[in-house]
């Protein structure tokens, strides 16, 4: 598989963190957003595109000397209702062929992502992805797929960084969490998507190493209408806790239900950060009903609110004001970094060419952020590995503890 | 258009033919609880966890049943898949849900409240997706009488598009919880280890009333015999003085009330709404009514408790992402065995 | 059904529009045209009407010149630099293929089928397993490759020419077509769209279901919803191999293939085999009793409509650079099906622009047009919220205003207005 370079590339250090290349003139430049806008992640999008264009607002339209406009593209059609690769590839190559794009944020989907990268790694546009879990992305870490991550950088240049931590983490923390509950046997279920499948087999890796008993891996239907008998079955195998590993929109709530229904009202409920939400935890916003808030946990990536820098504070509020939420929904702060992020390299970049802009990208270092202290490595991966343990109170995410986890699988 | 088959042999070895494929549909729809019964049996010397499956499967079909009717109902008349029947269940659904929250029903709500707050949400939404599904009728269909048999199908799926539209930006694109204010999952009796819940005495106790009355009424009234004669034979009911016009209506009417009680019992039932269960809903319940003979009320509900049960076998032992495929399965070994349904026979293009 | 439509109709042997010109393409040639027109009935009523073009002229000209005109277009630069628009033109042109594909097995042969998607599932499959990294682990981890070059080579996983995979896809689509037709052999009308919405439904749910199951060394048999991407890019002889970034060539590939399935699709209509099939459809018994083997008719119109859309899914695999099992939903079927009706069953020019009219609506008029309007007008609304609606609402209004297509097949067209001076009240099917 000799055609990439192993992910060892070598400029990023040459890039540098310095900014202060001083340019003549600013340039005109568009960063585009790919998300997909219709159908049932509507609500994350929305959150998403609201939170980038509020970073693009604070920032006056600017980064450096450099005008900056944000185009948001959407990757789903009505008739299909979710994303296509029909329209991530044409959004794609849309900034592809674009003289003044400077960064793709995006995609939502790790399975969009598979299509955009190849097309953007060719054209040589620095993307950011706000949502993209899946290890093998970036990585040929256990849960990657055969010739991953390299088969997607046909040319073996890297443009794809991400301000979320891989699917690893999150499942070394989740395990730890539920061990540290004391559960013993546990249930899974995975929403078979690239997210959810591949977390599934990373919390699977990290179950035996840690000595975790997992009764079961199912993947679910999410049309179906409800969850009952294969709840009923998980009872039967004696498990004693539950972990979902997907997003919400594919019928997480019932599942929670039906499970807790099946398992008791001692059994602890688990879910990663695609349940991180209010929709979810809500029985308000239509989520899970209060009896269950003392039995779910989730895990975020985010730090507990009151732990955000002044700037993730001054967020919140601005974003309040601007949007009329007052808890806004998780992916709002991605949107909002990944914005932030982009501009910053932008800014970083000096002269605004996409080149320099991606050795920018890669040379991020220890930058403060909403989301906590990070830099991106040379495989595109944030360094954030601290998830924050969040219980459910009165229908709100309340922050529990910090795990650290061991991100090797 | 009876006669229009490929021409069979002669009657003796059709009768043969029809017998093999009476049993061979039987057979084929006990395979399944056979074996695992037999499993059961040798595994845990019981048979509670079949009649676990067994009795969640009745109670969850029946809502496919009631939905089914309507494709039933609807097809019988005008021969039409009405693709938007599945969204009329799900606005139906909506509307419950609206209803309770707006009454401030909630989980503590005690009994009296919680009953009539219920009963009032199921003649609201019996009455509103029974409108609906009329006024869809004369938009998108009656205009279409006379075009090509496809067209009204295109209007059926642009209606259904428009529909989920509606329910996406009323309830949002994710699951919504719906207050669970039956206690849906509590025991209410066991029976030889077999656990009967709320939820399935609810599903129980709406469905066979609604059922009955319906069925009564179709037989009985002169409106339900106007019905009948229309699916028979629309032009020789016509010269006999019976409005097609009020009699398609009203056949949409019905389709649409008890749409519109499905997705009471539904949101009630499972305790979550989305804006896409009614796509779902909507293809397993047409596959319950083609299992059942398509124009049969009986079989749309024979086969709607089958599917039911089909499919809670299927989540427990064979894993729920095959449980779709399971389902059509069946409706492809029915199509084989027996094209007219369990019980079909009764429209003009059995076949 | 407006007033201007029944003045139209056309005798059966003086075609007036420009749509239908290849029904008379061979007169003179063959004399199997010669029987298709003595086997219909003459019409009393028809006459001559409007201008006609000489018989030549309707034959090659103007489709000579449509075609003509779509191979320049990318040398306008406004269009040919766009990549993102050349894309979506070759999509719509791979669409083309399917919605004539479907339009032989429901415009042709009257068999209504709901899940054709599956036949796209298979033409995609083909790529992923025959023209991708995917199966990685075969010959140890080194790939087999048959007539590929460059990069590929150094690839592991299955690796063969496009050319061949097409073969391939053409091969695999055509068994699946007549398994799924087998059942639907006894059945009539509706019971047929059942049967082969289930088949399309099992095999989207294997599509998904079956990345669980291992072979050839421990590679799944599909990806899932994960998706096998990339896949390998068309490599022709004599060509340079397609790149990700200019989508021209990819164009004028997807133009070819349409100019060979319409060239294909004219030959079939017009063959004994065309015939069979309009016999079958408009009447089974008879057409029985004539000697039209039914069996072998209706399992030939499966094969070749699976054959087309397996050519296409083969293509729209490698464009799109991905197989993923979330692309084969039901919806896609209703898409291409709403093709065909939107420009007129059986009409081989209509459902050309069926697809096309559709495949603007989907990839340009809502995501480009309809969603800047607020905006264009000042509003702070986001219309993406009500996609879903208007696409449903503008399939309503189209059917409303021209259920019988945009151009409608004659034979269709006749039937419907004769239909429609007989029975007024008849309701909305009269036909089986």
């Amino acid at each position: 598989m000799g055609v990439a370079a192993c992910g060892d590339e070598d400029e990023p250090a040459t890039g540098g963190g310095n900014s202060g290349d001083q340019t003549a003139e600013g340039k005109s430049l568009t960063v585009f957003s790919s998300l997909p806008l219709q159908g049932a992640s509507r609500v994350q999008t929305e959150a998403l595109v609201n939170g980038a264009k509020l970073a693009l607002e604070q920032a006056g339209g600017k980064a450096g000397a450099h005008t900056i406009k944000y185009e948001s593209l959407d990757d789903s059609t009505a008739q299909a209702g979710s994303w296509t690769p029909e329209a991530e590839s044409a959004n794609a190559l849309k900034a592809a062929q674009d003289e003044s794009t400077a960064v793709y944020i995006g995609a939502f989907n790790s399975g969009a992502s598979k299509v955009s990268i190849p097309i953007l790694s060719e054209a040589g546009v620095p993307q950011i992805s706000p949502a993209n879990t899946y290890v093998g992305l970036t990585t040929n870490d256990p849960g990657s797929e055969p010739g991953e991550p390299d088969k997607y950088y046909p040319t073996g240049d890297r443009t794809y960084t991400r301000i979320v931590p891989k699917d690893t983490i999150q499942a070394a923390a989740l395990v730890t969490l539920m061990k540290q509950d004391g559960c013993t046997k546990v249930a899974m279920t995975n929403d078979k998507e690239v997210y959810g499948a591949g977390l599934a087999r990373v919390i699977e890796l990290s179950a035996k190493e840690q000595g975790l008993t997992l009764t079961s891996n199912d993947a679910i239907d999410k049309n179906a209408s409800n969850y009952r008998s294969l709840a009923q079955k998980a009872k039967a195998a004696g498990a004693d806790c539950f972990i979902y590993s997907g997003i919400t929109a594919n019928n997480a709530v019932q599942q929670f239900k039906d499970f807790a229904a099946a398992l008791g009202s001692d059994a602890g409920l688990y879910g990663p950060d695609g349940v991180a939400e209010t929709g979810f935890v809500s029985e308000k916003d239509g989520g899970i009903p209060a009896s269950l808030n003392k039995q779910v946990k989730v895990t975020v990536a985010t730090l507990s609110p009151d732990q955000y820098p002044p700037e993730g504070q001054e967020f919140f509020k601005q974003f309040t004001e601007k949007y009329g939420v007052s808890n806004p929904d998780p992916y709002a702060i991605y949107g909002y970094e990944a914005m932030k992020l982009a501009l910053d390299a932008i800014e970083r970049s000096g002269d605004g060419s996409k080149e320099k802009i991606k050795e920018a990208l890669f040379a991020t270092k220890d930058r403060s952020s909403v989301l906590g202290t990070y830099s991106i490595d040379e495989n595109g991966d944030t360094t954030l590995t601290d998830y924050g343990a969040y219980g459910v109170e009165n229908g709100e995410l309340k922050f529990d503890q910090t795990i650290k986890a061991q991100a090797q699988g | 258009m009876e006669a229009a088959s490929i021409p069979a042999g002669p009657p003796a070895s059709q009768r043969i033919k029809q017998l093999i494929g009476t049993y061979g549909l039987t057979a084929v729809l006990l395979l399944l609880p056979v074996i695992f019964a037999i499993n059961d049996l040798s595994e845990q010397g019981n048979l509670v966890r079949l009649g676990e499956n067994l009795v969640a499967g009745l109670s969850n079909g029946a809502i496919w049943a009631l939905v089914a009717i309507g494709y039933t109902l609807v097809y019988g008349i005008v021969e039409l898949i009405n693709f938007a029947h599945g969204e009329i269940f799900m606005i139906g659904s909506f509307i419950s849900a609206s209803l309770i929250g707006t009454l401030g029903l909630t989980v503590d709500s005690s009994f009296i409240p919680v009953f009539f707050g219920l009963l009032v949400a199921l003649v609201v939404a019996m009455i509103g997706s029974g409108t609906l599904n009329v006024l869809i009728e004369r938009v998108a269909y009656r205009p279409l009488r006379n075009a090509p048999k496809l067209a009204p199908l295109i209007t059926a799926v642009g209606m259904s598009f428009i529909l989920q539209n509606v329910g996406l930006l009323w309830k949002g694109g994710n699951q919504q919880g719906v207050p669970d204010l039956l206690d849906a999952q509590k025991t209410l009796v066991t029976v030889f280890g077999v656990t009967i819940e709320h939820a399935d005495l609810l599903s129980i106790v709406v469905t066979v009333p609604l059922l009955i009355v319906m069925t009564t009424f179709i037989n009985r009234s002169r409106l339900g015999k106007a019905m009948r004669a229309t699916a028979q034979d629309p032009e020789a009911a016509r010269l006999q003085g019976i409005n097609v016009d009020t009699t398609i209506s009203l056949t949409f009417l019905l389709g649409g009330m008890l749409a519109g009680a499905a997705g009471l019992i539904y949101a009630m039932y499972q305790t979550t709404i989305w804006f896409f269960q009614g796509f779902t809903g909507g293809l397993i319940a047409f596959t319950a009514a083609v299992m059942g003979g398509i124009g049969n009320l009986r079989g749309a509900v024979l086969g709607g408790l089958i599917i039911g049960c089909i499919q809670q076998m299927s989540d427990n032992r064979l894993g729920s992402e095959w449980t779709p495929a399971i389902v059509f399965s069946y409706l492809v070994l029915i199509m084989v065995f027996k094209p007219s349904g369990l019980l079909g026979e009764q429209t003009r293009d059995a076949g | 059904m407006d007033a201007g439509d029944r003045v139209q109709l056309p005798g059966l042997d003086h075609g007036v529009q420009a749509v239908g010109p290849s029904r008379r393409a061979d007169e003179g040639r063959r004399m199997s045209v010669a029987a298709s027109e003595v086997q219909t009935p003459p019409d009393p009523t028809g006459k001559k009407s409007g201008f006609q073009l000489p018989g030549w002229a309707e034959k090659g000209l103007i489709p000579g010149v449509v075609l003509a005109i779509a191979a320049l277009l990318p040398f306008i630069p406004s269009i040919g630099d766009k990549a993102n628009l050349m894309q979506q033109m070759a999509v719509a042109l791979a669409y083309v293929v399917m919605a004539l594909g479907l339009n032989i097995i429901v415009g042709f042969a009257g068999l209504l089928d709901l899940g054709y998607v599956a036949f796209f599932a298979f033409g995609a499959f083909a790529v992923g397993w025959f023209a991708s990294g995917h199966f990685a682990y075969v010959n140890d981890e080194k790939g087999i490759h048959f007539l590929v070059s460059g990069n590929t080579l150094n690839l592991p996983g299955i690796h063969f020419n496009f050319l061949i995979v097409l073969v391939i896809a053409i091969v695999l689509t055509t068994i699946a077509g007549m398994i799924i037709g087998l059942p639907t052999l006894r059945l009539r009308g509706d019971y047929i769209a059942i049967v082969t919405l289930a088949f399309g439904e099992i095999i989207g749910r294997l599509a998904v279901n079956l990345d669980e199951t291992t072979i050839l060394g421990g590679t799944p048999v599909t990806a899932g919803r994960q998706g096998i991407s990339p896949v390998d890019r068309i490599d022709l002889p004599f060509f340079e191999p397609f790149t990700v970034l200019d989508k021209k060539p990819w164009y004028w590939f997807a133009l070819f293939l349409v100019v060979i399935v319409l060239f294909v699709n004219f030959r079939l209509r017009d063959s004994r085999m065309g015939r069979a099939w309009v016999a079958l459809r408009e009447d089974e018994i008879a057409a029985v009793a004539m000697g039209v083997p039914a069996v072998k008719t209706k399992l030939m119109a499966y094969a070749s409509g699976a054959a087309f859309g397996g050519i296409s899914g083969a293509f729209l695999a490698s464009l799109l650079n991905t197989v993923n099992a979330d692309q084969f939903q039901f919806s896609f079927s209703i898409l291409v099906l709403a093709m065909v009706i939107l420009g007129g069953l059986g009409s081989i020019w209509g459902v050309v622009i069926g697809a096309i009219v559709l495949s603007i609506i989907n990839n340009y008029l809502i995501p480009d047009v309809i969603n800047g309007v607020p905006g264009d007008l000042g509003l702070e609304f986001d219309m993406t919220q009500i996609t879903f609606a208007i696409y449903g609402f503008l399939l309503l209004l189209m059917m409303i205003l021209r259920p019988q297509g945009l151009l409608p097949e004659r034979r269709h067209k006749m039937e419907l207005t004769e239909h429609a001076e007989t029975t007024d009240e008849t309701l909305y099917t009269a036909r089986a």
